[in-house]
């Protein structure tokens, strides 16, 4: 019997020890790794679609700078990059390198976010790039990219249908033009002229928004992150886009989402005119790849009373680097997001091998590789630009309030009015917090 | 009855007991912790006592959510049992194939609820819409685009999903029923209704409150059908709790104030679940 028990106690014993061990031995072998002064550097990154040359950039780097060991962990766009930076943080293993991506972010981040004053790269970002993450004089980000979008046509139907696309620049000839498309829509082909996706807030909400609500704010994301209100000054164009994208759209827009606009709808030519900007050149050209380099062009999204002639154009993401970690850490994420944006190597990578916009001085432009990238550069070159104030919007107003009051407003259960007034009473509420 | 508690006892409780702390006590803990505070994910600020707590029962999107959860439960409930128990019937009488029809009725249920959102999207926007725009029916176009188009496709997913689980509880409370007590019933003339109703219905009347019980808490929680079928579109009026709290907390980065949403959630359900233990404790010692 005392045998049984002692028995039953060892194997006990046994089983509890092999559960704890167990759950140690991931963490054993990662530690000698450290010594002969050799520094790691952990990035944390949103951009999926650059993943994979983000990794080969980043492989060269360790080449060429014996020591320094890269390792790049990406979780893909949006709320779930913000969920999982933050379990990132709390779980102890912080990234030395990881993106933020505006005001607000700056703001809860503030406490692990290195000066980036005295890097080249800073220097060399565009005039006004740096606004958004830029606390005390202190420049906290570098920017990833420029990204910008509005109205992607069809060159081929516009062709057809006889419109001169240069000719746009209004939003009575925007109006014209539609009427035209409308009319002809039998003989093009087309189901309607427009898609307006209703279901992806953030091209609503977000987007679209921000082209008539940045001007209030001078284009400046600070502004916008340090307004009590919200007026919409240009609300009446604001409205006046809206429905006439959506009269001319194909129905129920509320319904309607990303992947039947931009897939199913606009590369199959089933419409003309979309709202999106240059990171659908992916989608397009995976369907239909002659169409997305020859048949897309940009036309500018009219602010009726401000400028009709504009795109926004904007940073989606800035890099940072967590003032936590050592000075050395510190120091060699520095030098690696220097050597990407103002190497000439790194340059050539930028452009070709991550096809970004790029938002520093100093590029071979003429290199851009997609066609609505280059239509955008355009753009900013003219200076025909608003800027993206969006990213200072209160945390969620954009697609949670905004773009759900629009959804409303699409299904015929809230008017204009309504609308206006609702998102401006919640833009008050979380800026009295 | 294990009366012994000695040492070996606990140590083989303990691989058990550590990994639930872990993975339950702990987080629980903590999350209520921070509900009380002005926790934003990153650093807790200072202790803001119930403010969080006051808020959630000022919130109509909250409480919008919790109305609109609490009629798609009772509708689905519903439907839910009524097609489960029609299944079960359906395959314990006698026809050829009820082997065979047991499995693809319980097929549903294994697949997984974000895919079975996005299937049923497909059909409820594709095929139910070329079948409205061909034969001109103008009630099958535009699904999913309403409210109320919404609230049937998710009561439709639902039903389409869990009817086959709960068929099979069903099924095993039906088959145990005495055959003597049929055909008794069937000597002293009884129809098959009235077999149904007084016969079959009181004897397998335990599978309710399982069955009950088991959709609610499914339909109650539900969170992955509802985000890939409607994403809790057009304007938020198709969206629950469980996707509610979810927004709160990582769209709108209030965290501390959607752990207050996520305690309260907690509490309905734990009431919710408490009230199936002690109901069907008591039936158990009526039996």
């Amino acid at each position: 019997m005392t045998k049984k028990k002692l028995f039953s106690g060892i194997f006990a014993v046994v089983l509890l020890l092999s559960v704890v061990l167990g759950g140690c031995s991931g963490s054993t072998d990662s530690k000698d790794k450290g010594s002969k002064g050799d520094v790691t550097i952990d990035v944390f990154q949103f951009k999926v679609e650059f993943k994979k040359q983000f990794e080969e950039v980043a492989k060269k780097y360790e080449k060429d700078n014996p020591g320094v060991k890269i390792n790049i962990t990406t979780v893909g766009g949006g709320e779930d990059y913000g969920a999982a930076l933050r379990s990132k943080f709390a779980s102890g293993k912080e990234p030395a390198i990881y993106n933020v991506g505006g005001p607000q972010d700056v703001k809860d981040w503030n406490k692990k976010l290195a000066d980036l004053s005295d890097t080249k790269a800073a220097d060399a970002a565009f005039e006004g790039t740096l606004d958004g993450v830029t606390k005390d004089g202190k420049v906290l980000g570098l920017p990833f990219n420029q990204e910008g979008y509005g109205l992607l046509f069809n060159k081929d139907i516009f062709k057809k249908a006889g419109i001169n696309p240069e000719k746009i620049t209004t939003l009575a000839a925007l109006e014209e033009a539609v009427k035209t498309l409308d009319g002809k829509k039998k003989d093009l082909g087309l189901k309607a002229v427009f898609a307006l996706p209703g279901k992806e807030t953030w091209v609503t909400g977000l987007h679209l928004s921000n082209a008539f609500l940045a001007p209030e704010f001078d284009n400046n994301a600070l502004n916008s992150f340090a307004a009590k209100k919200v007026e919409f000054k240009y609300g009446e164009g604001f409205k006046k886009v809206l429905d006439l994208q959506n009269k001319y759209s194909v129905q129920p827009t509320v319904s309607l989402d990303y992947a039947k606009q931009v897939e199913e709808l606009f590369s199959l030519q089933k419409v003309a005119i979309i709202e999106q900007g240059n990171w659908t050149y992916g989608s397009i050209a995976g369907i239909d790849e002659e169409f997305a380099n020859n048949g897309v062009g940009l036309l500018p999204i009219p602010v009726e009373g401000y400028k009709e002639d504009s795109i926004p154009v904007g940073i989606p993401m800035y890099w940072a680097v967590n003032s936590n970690k050592d000075d050395k850490t510190v120091e060699e994420s520095k030098k690696f997001l220097d050597w990407l944006y103002t190497s000439d190597e790194g340059k050539r990578t930028v452009l070709e091998d991550f096809k970004f916009i790029p938002a520093y001085e100093g590029y071979d432009a003429s290199k851009i590789s997609d066609p609505i990238s280059k239509e955008i550069y355009k753009y900013v070159e003219n200076k025909k630009t608003i800027g993206w104030a969006f990213m200072g919007y209160p945390t969620g107003w954009g697609q949670e309030e905004l773009g759900v009051q629009i959804q409303k407003y699409l299904s015929g259960d809230a008017d204009w009015d309504q609308v206006v007034e609702n998102t401006q009473k919640s833009w008050e509420k979380s800026r009295s917090k | 009855m294990l009366r012994t508690r000695d040492l070996s006892y606990w140590l083989f409780l303990a691989p058990v007991l550590i990994a639930l702390s872990l993975v339950v006590v702990v987080p629980l803990g903590l999350g209520v912790y921070y509900s009380f505070t002005d926790w934003n994910g990153i650093e807790v600020g200072s202790f803001v006592g119930f403010e969080n707590y006051i808020n959630v029962f000022q919130d109509e999107e909250f409480m919008a959510a919790l109305w609109f959860t609490v009629k798609f439960s009772i509708v689905s409930i519903i439907l839910i049992n009524f097609f489960g128990l029609s299944l079960a019937l359906i395959v314990t009488s006698k026809i050829k194939s009820s082997k065979l029809l047991r499995t693809i009725f319980f097929m549903p249920n294994l697949i997984g609820g974000l895919i079975l959102g996005f299937i049923w999207q497909f059909i409820f926007m594709k095929v139910f819409d070329g079948i409205g725009t061909h034969f001109g029916i103008e009630n099958l176009q535009g699904w999913l685009s309403t409210t109320e188009t919404g609230f049937w496709g998710l009561v439709i997913l639902m039903s389409w999903q869990m009817a086959g689980y709960i068929m099979v509880i069903y099924i095993a409370y039906l088959e145990s029923v005495p055959t003597e007590l049929i055909e008794a019933a069937e000597i002293d003339g009884a129809s098959p209704f009235q077999r149904l109703v007084y016969i079959i219905f009181p004897l397998v009347a335990p599978a309710f409150t399982v069955s009950m019980f088991l959709t609610l808490s499914n339909t109650f929680k539900l969170y992955d059908q509802n985000l890939s079928l409607t994403g809790g579109g057009p304007y938020k009026s198709t969206q629950m709790v469980s996707m509610e709290i979810f927004k709160t907390a990582f769209v709108e980065s209030e965290l501390s104030y959607a752990q207050a949403k996520a305690v309260i959630f907690f509490l309905i359900v734990a009431v919710i679940s408490l009230t199936q233990v002690y109901i069907n404790k008591k039936r158990e010692v009526e039996m």
